[in-house]
């Protein structure tokens, strides 16, 4: 464990949610996408993604909004600005590190 | 270790994981080249080289087929170009909602807008001209609403190969119309339809 582990965000320093975040941040602003779209192209189970996405709900990092289309039930999921900042934070984090690890290396 | 027990993975590891996520979003939310522009390249190559057999350069035809079986051949490589860019477009927007979606809406729309008037105008002002200049009329307006369309979804997608494969067709649609049906059939096939074909391959290679 690195000493500088703890100023990462733990929200999204985990994989899982990390990869979650990355995928939300490809969507422009203003737009919002499909939970089984989501679960697919992260390759996860509806399970374990709702999981993570009420993590990262709670963060305020993403937005879910339940809707119908017709009578069926379905899920948007889009990113806060406030999420989209976090993941620019915590990206300019991980590459700091890796500048330090290269610099002492 | 992190609280979701996971093993915490190196700054390496993990801006290669923000990497790989991200090419794999763009990928799936991308429209497939292979779907959107090689079809339509292999429907310009077969369709305005049968145009140019029936026109020629010198005013003789290269091989006996009339204007109407060309203008078929056209049309049905054109309907199922579509069709399967049709089929891509649908697949892409099932995954978001929002702004972008209705911004595609719009410029489908804008699609339809401009093929209609284009075939209204030709339809009332071809039968005015010799056989030859109704030719290149309509080829030549409907790849003049194609080249427009092509730099205008580049522009709202921000998308340079879009923009410049629209300024592509622009100048070899303009060039072909100042040198006559027969040039303009051959320079739109060779030019136009195996472009958009590299341009496809191209683009799938690197995607």
């Amino acid at each position: 464990m690195t000493d500088s582990a703890p100023e990462l965000d733990p929200v999204i320093h985990a994989q899982a949610r990390l990869r979650v975040m990355v995928t939300l941040n490809t969507l422009p602003e203003g737009d919002e996408m499909a939970f089984p779209s989501l679960k697919d192209l992260l390759g996860m189970t509806a399970g374990n993604l709702s999981v993570h996405l009420s993590k990262l709900e709670e963060a305020e990092y993403v937005r879910i909004v339940k809707t119908h289309k017709g009578r069926t039930p379905v899920t948007y999921v889009a990113m806060t600005k406030r999420g989209r900042a976090a993941l620019e934070d915590y990206t300019r984090a991980i590459r700091a590190l890796l500048d330090t690890a290269g610099g002492t290396a | 270790m992190t609280e979701d027990g996971e093993r915490i993975p190196s700054p390496e590891e993990t801006l290669r994981v923000i990497e790989q996520q991200r090419a794999a979003t763009a990928r799936a939310l991308q429209p497939n080249p292979l779907r959107m522009y090689v079809p339509w390249g292999v429907a310009w190559l077969v369709g305005f080289t049968a145009f140019f057999l029936h026109y020629g350069l010198h005013g003789e035809s290269y091989a006996p087929i009339g204007q109407m079986q060309a203008l078929a051949v056209l049309m049905v490589a054109q309907i199922v170009a579509g069709s399967v860019a049709a089929y891509e477009i649908v697949r892409m927007s099932g995954h978001t909602r929002g702004d972008n979606q209705a911004r595609g809406t719009m410029y489908g729309y804008t699609w339809f807008a401009g093929m209609v008037l284009m075939v209204l105008i030709a339809l009332r002002v071809s039968p005015l001209l010799p056989p030859d200049l109704s030719g290149l009329l309509w080829a030549g307006g409907t790849l003049t609403v194609v080249a427009i369309l092509y730099m205008a979804g580049g522009a709202l997608w921000l998308q340079w190969p879009m923009f410049f494969i629209g300024v592509w067709i622009a100048a070899v649609n303009g060039v072909g119309v100042v040198l006559g049906a027969g040039w303009h059939a051959l320079l739109t096939a060779v030019l136009l339809g195996g472009g958009q074909i590299a341009a496809g391959l191209w683009m799938w290679r690197r995607s």
